[in-house]
Parts: structure tokens; sequence; C-alpha cells
């Protein structure tokens, strides 16, 4: 028991972070390609923003000479990412309004 | 030195007419025929400053000169910008000056209801601007400046009347056949400048007397420039744009041919006098192109119909007199003969302008019996045509008869020849048209009809003929017996330079020699009166007799055939070649380079889907290529997830 609760407070090493990070980030991208909603897509680019904060933030922890920039930037990046959720999500209820589907495969307008 | 007003008063003689120029150009269609009076208020300070520069001259017994840089190269040197006023500058701009100004009052009456004629007005004294700054340019690349706008502004007056497609032929013909003489004028340029590092007159005289250029290759520069004079005066080869620029409107010839455009080469050649002293082949080959064109041109113009065209072949036969005088030494008489003819030329294309406006035909064979009809222009005519002729004691005698003694007196016996076979014929073309014109009855109506032209075209023609009988007595020879001195002779002088080097003897008034010019002259013109007047069925049975010559001579010697069937069909040819090739080959790998980015983008265009998760694709791919590039293990792990975690759900999907 000793030895458990021993081994649950050990500093979990770099690679445990990165790894989830990378499933994260993997998982993320595969959703944005494959998913039609544009919801769900919108909601593995969060996945994926946010793997990336993961790491960044794993890196402040682990190099101290960095002086905790990665947490900084972490901060920044949510900021920006709720930003873009914002301008996205009304992009999103535009296009639902005048072709009355969110489906990504239908809206191909630009196409050359 | 002169003072700073005194510069300025001089710097504004081509400075006025070149302003006024600007004026017109912009407030022509405001100023309409009031344009006349601007012109012409400028033309008569021109006037006035060109006599105070001759006054300036005569006080101080030494050039006007000053300059200002206009590029500096610093310690390369550099191109200034100047006046250099001598004794022959100094003439030539009050002939060049009174003569526009003249011009210009005629031109008045002449062009009234033209179109342009603010614009005909406005180029006139561009015209005459270039030709003053001409005259006073110091250095050769002023000179060429001013060379070239001349012959831009003739290019525009011939082509006046575009209208019609002849003026438009002419123009062109004059400003590309004088082209080659430019260019040639240019690469002279460029070759004394290498030699002497200097393009001012003085400079490069002085220059070649110390032996930076001479021999061969000082031969060839000059020969060089002389042909640019070449060009522009009209003589052989390049002769066949003079008698075509008779399209453009009769006071404009009347221009080209006394003041400005032709006598640029003449002036060209006396400027650089200096300089062509030491090359005794170029002054041989200056001589013997101008008495052969001289006979030449006579020859062209004892057939020719069209009034004009007698008296534009006269002029480039005038003009071959001059360049004979400059080339066999006598360079007082040369520019003495250009001083003259300014005045009888001028009116005598007056006096072709009156009648034309009188009864609108040049053809000498519609006019006949205008003798009473036009009085006036039938006096002044007659006073021009014996002055041209060379009777004593009008202006023509005294500058022609030093040239042909000079010729004589030198012992270039062929040249005598030439010179004194064209005093005949030059006597006899001009009163042949004179008497065509004016003896006789009326050959059609409309000469039968014809009235006298207003005052503001004869008032120009009268002071003219008065110039025309006396402007000659200012350079009477000391040896004549009168008690005159000969101011010509004496102010107009070749430098002490020239004078040594070609060892040329003062000769005294020879009477003989003056007596057969004049005799011979007679003789011309009573020929022409044989024919003409007392005996007029003599002149159409010679020409049926003698049919090839008369043939011969109405086409100018088949200059033009000759010219059209090598240069002109030779460049056609070349033309074609070079639209052959633009179009083709330049054309063709244009064309071909736009068809192939055309197909290219054709076929890239189905990348363009417009689905974003195509987009995301390409990018998810590219980054892969890039970290397998680049060994980047982690990425090429994600990478491996994203497809794990596909194929899983494809398995998923599969068994649901």
């Amino acid at each position: 028991m000793q030895q458990l609760v021993e081994q649950l407070n050990a500093q979990i090493p770099l690679e445990g972070y990165l790894t989830v990070a990378a499933i994260m980030f993997a998982i993320g991208a595969w959703g944005a390609l494959i998913r039609r909603n544009a919801v769900v897509v919108f909601m593995c680019v969060e996945l994926m923003i946010n793997a990336v904060n993961l790491t960044l933030v794993a890196f402040a922890d682990f190099l101290p000479g960095a002086g905790g920039a990665g947490a900084g930037y972490a901060v920044l990046i949510i900021a920006i990412a709720a930003a873009e959720v914002a301008v996205g999500l009304a992009i999103v209820l535009a296009i639902f309004r005048t072709r009355r589907t969110v489906n990504i495969d239908e809206v191909d307008s630009l196409r050359g | 030195m002169q003072s700073l007003g005194q510069q300025l008063v001089i710097a504004a003689i081509p400075v006025i007419p070149l302003v006024v120029f600007f004026v017109l150009a912009l407030f022509g269609r405001l100023l309409r025929e009031n344009a006349q009076y601007v012109a012409i208020f400028g033309m008569v300070f021109s006037v006035v400053f060109s006599f105070f520069a001759l006054y300036l001259v005569i006080r101080d017994g030494r050039p006007l000169e000053f300059s200002v840089y206009w590029i500096n190269l610093g310690e390369g040197g550099g191109f200034p910008i100047g006046v250099y006023i001598d004794e022959l500058a100094a003439v030539m701009l009050v002939v060049v000056s009174f003569v526009s100004l003249m011009i210009q009052l005629y031109s008045g009456g002449f062009m009234a209801g033209d179109r342009r004629f603010a614009w005909y007005y406005a180029v006139l004294n561009l015209f005459t601007a270039s030709m003053l700054g001409l005259v006073v340019a110091p250095n050769f690349i002023e000179l060429y400046i001013c060379w070239e706008l001349v012959g831009l502004c003739s290019y525009l007056l011939i082509g006046h009347w575009f209208e019609k497609p002849a003026a438009r032929d002419a123009a062109l013909k004059a400003f590309i056949v004088t082209r080659i003489g430019d260019a040639a004028l240019f690469v002279g340029i460029i070759m004394f400048w290498r030699a002497t590092g200097t393009t001012a007159f003085e400079g490069i005289a002085e220059a070649a007397q110390a032996g930076f250029i001479g021999g061969s290759l000082l031969t060839a520069a000059v020969v060089l420039v002389f042909v640019g004079a070449i060009g522009k005066s009209a003589q052989f080869p390049l002769h066949v744009w003079l008698p075509d620029a008779m399209e453009g409107p009769t006071p404009v010839s009347a221009l080209i041919h006394a003041a400005t455009m032709v006598a640029a080469g003449v002036y060209l050649v006396a400027r650089t006098y200096d300089i062509f002293v030491q090359s005794p082949t170029a002054m041989l080959i200056v001589a013997y192109i101008g008495a052969f064109t001289a006979f030449m041109a006579a020859t062209m113009a004892l057939v020719k119909k069209d009034i004009k065209r007698v008296i534009a072949y006269s002029t480039v036969s005038q003009l071959g007199y001059m360049m004979l005088g400059l080339g066999v030494g006598a360079f007082s008489a040369g520019m003495f003969h250009l001083y003259n003819h300014a005045f009888f030329k001028a009116l005598l294309f007056l006096c072709a302008g009156s009648i034309i406006h009188a009864m609108d035909s040049y053809n000498l064979f519609e006019m006949g019996g205008l003798r009473r009809r036009m009085p006036l222009t039938f006096w002044t005519m007659v006073i021009a045509g014996l002055s041209l002729a060379g009777i004593f004691p009008l202006a023509g005698f005294w500058s022609k008869d030093a040239i042909i003694a000079s010729a004589f007196e030198e012992h270039y016996y062929v040249l005598y020849a030439l010179a004194i076979g064209t005093v005949f014929l030059t006597a006899f073309y001009i009163f042949r048209a004179i008497f065509l014109a004016f003896t006789g009855e009326p050959r059609t109506e409309g000469a039968a009809r014809a009235v006298e032209s207003p005052g503001v075209m004869t008032v120009p023609m009268v002071i003219l003929a008065v110039l025309s009988v006396a402007s000659g007595w200012v350079g009477i020879p000391e040896g004549f017996g009168l008690p005159v001195r000969d101011y010509f002779g004496g102010f107009v002088a070749p430098s002490g330079f020239a004078r040594e080097t070609l060892e040329v003897e003062p000769h005294g008034f020879s009477f003989l020699l003056a007596a057969i010019s004049v005799l011979v002259g007679l003789a011309g013109i009573g020929l022409a009166y044989a024919m003409y007047v007392a005996r007029p069925a003599l002149a159409p049975a010679m020409a049926r007799r003698l049919f090839g010559l008369h043939t011969f001579l109405d086409k100018g010697w088949y200059f033009d055939a000759l010219y059209g069937a090598t240069f002109v069909r030779a460049a056609f040819a070349v033309g074609r070649a070079v639209q052959g090739f633009d179009r083709e080959v330049l054309g063709g790998l244009v064309g071909g380079i736009a068809r192939g980015t055309g197909r290219l983008g054709e076929a890239l265009r189905r990348v363009q889907t417009g689905r974003v998760q195509n987009y995301a694709l390409f990018i998810v791919v590219s980054v892969l290529v890039l970290a397998i590039v680049a060994g980047a293990q982690y990425a090429v792990i994600v990478a491996a997830l994203i497809a794990l975690v596909t194929l899983a759900t494809l398995a998923v999907g599969a068994r649901l």
C-alpha cells in the first residue's frame, strides 16, 4: 500500500505527458479530417490545441532554464482559442442560416 | 565679360520663341487666330536682341561667350550649355530671327482660316527657337540637341496638313533621310569626344592642332560631321527629301529654305571650319559634293511643272554653291551667299505662296498672264529671280561671283566649270518659271480671276525685295573701285589659324570673271525668254525631241527610284523578316508559354475541391513528409496514431 502511494506520488516522467499529448493530438487530427459535422470538427480542433497546450505546460515544468515561459504561452493560446471558437461558431451559424446544413462536405462553393 | 543683364538679353534670343511655343501649345485653343500676335510680339524682341548681340560683337571686337554646366562630371569634366556668339553667329542670329519675323507676318495672311492655326504658329516658333539655339551653341552636344529639334519641327511643319497622304509621306521622308545624316553626325561627335575629351568647337580645333586627333581618324570624324551637314542641307546624295518637303505650307518652305533647316548644315561646316581645314581630304569632299549638287539640282529644276519644286531645287543648288565656297577656302564668300540667299530665297517662296494663295494651284502650266493681275508679286519675284541668277548689282551677284571666282583662282577648274554651267541653268530655270507664270495669256479660269494678295503678305515681300537688292552691298569687294569697304568679308572672316592652314591668298576682284558669270546668267535669261515668250512652241517641241532626257530630269535623275529599289526595298525586307521573327518565333514562344500555363492550371484546378478537410489532409500529409525528411520521430508517431485510430474506427464500423 505504502509502495503504491509512493508510486502515485512520484514524479510522472516527461514522456508520459508527451504520449498523452500525442494521443490527444492524433485523435483531434483524425476527427478534423474525418467527421462531417462542422461542430464536431471544431471540437476536434480544440482537442489538438489543448494537446499542444499540454506539451507546453509539461516542458515548462521539466525545463527549468525556460523560466516557465511555456506556461505563459499556454494562457495566451487558451485566450486565442476562445476567440477562434467564437469566430468559428459564428461562421458555422451563418452557413447554417443560408444553407440549412452544417455538413462541411456540402460546403464547397470555393471549388476550382 | 558681359554684365548679367547683357547675358540675360542674349540668352533670351532663343528662349523667347521657346516660351512662345509653350504658350501657344498650351493656350492655342483659346487664342485661335490671335496666336499670330503673340508670336510676332515675341519675335520682334528676338530680332531686336539679335541686333543688340550683333552690336555688342562689333563694339567689343571679340566673341560673346558664357556657359553653365548642364551635366557636371566633376573630375571627368562635363557638358556645359551656353552661348558663343562670334561674328558668324551674330550675323546668322540676325538673319534667322529677321527672316522668321517676316515669315510669321506673312503666315497670318497665308494660313488664315487654317484648322490648326495656333499649333502652326507654335511649331514655327519652336523651329525658330531651335535654329537660334543651334546658332549660339558653343559645343557639339548643345548643337546636336537643337539640330534634332530642327529636324523634329521640319517633320511637324511639312506634315502640317497631315490629312493629305502626300504631306504625311513627305514629312516622314524628310525626317528619315535627314536622320541618316544625323546618325553620322552623332558618330562623328563621339569620335571627337573620345579623342579629345571635349565637345566644344574651339577645344576640338585646338586639340586637333596639338595632335590629339589627326590623320585618317580626323578625316573620318570630319567627314562624318559633314555627312550630317549633307543630310540637313540636302546635298547629294541625301537631297531627295527637300523637293518633297514642298507639301508643307508655303511659308514653311520659305523658312526651311531661307533661314532655318537647310542653313543649319552649311552653318555647321562654317562653325567647325577650324577643324575642317585640318583635313584637306575633307575639304575637297566638301567642295566636290557642293559643286556637283549645285549642278545636278539645277538640271532637275529645268523641267519641273510645280513652281515650288523649281524653287526647292534651286535651294539645293544654291546650298551646293555655299558648300563649294567653304570647300575651296572661300569662307566669307560661302557665308555671304548664305546670308544673301536667305533674303532672296525667302522672297521667292513668298511670291510663290502669293500666287498659290491667289489661284490655288502649284502648276506653272495653269498660270500665265499674272503680271497684270498681281503686279507687286511679279516685280518682287523678278527682283528675287535676278538676285538668284547673280545679275549685277543685286545681292546674289556679289556672293555668287565671289565663290565662283575663288574656285577659279584656287585652280579648281572642274569645279569652276560646274559652277559656271550652273549659273546658266539657274538663270534659265528661274526665268522659265517667271515667264510661264506671269507672261502670255491666262491658261486657266483661276489664273484669269487671280487677285493680288492682302497687305499682310505683300509688305514682307516688299521688305525682302529691298533686301534682295541691297543685302549684298555690305560685301562689295575692295577691288571693285567703289569707295566702300568690304564690311562682310572683314567681319565674317575665317580664323587666323584657318587662313594659315589653307594658305589662301587674298585675290583682287576680277572684272573678267565677274563679266563672264553675268553674261552667262544673262544668256540663260535670254534663252528662257526665247523659249517661253518669243516662241512658246519651242519648249514643248524640245521636250518631245529630247523625251528621254526630259523624263530623266523630271524624275530627278531617278534618285527616288534608285533609293526605292535599293534602300527602301531592303528596309522593307528587313522589316518583314523582323516582323516574321516577332510574330512566329517570339509570338509563338509567348503564346506557347501562355497555353502551357493554361493547361497546367486546368489540370491543377481539380485540386481545389473547396472542401476544408481535403485541404487539412494536404497539410497533414505535407507535415508528415517534412517530418520524415527531417527525421522527427514524434511527428511520425502522431501520424502513425492517426492512422491506427482510423483503422480501428474502420474495423469497429465494419463490425457494427
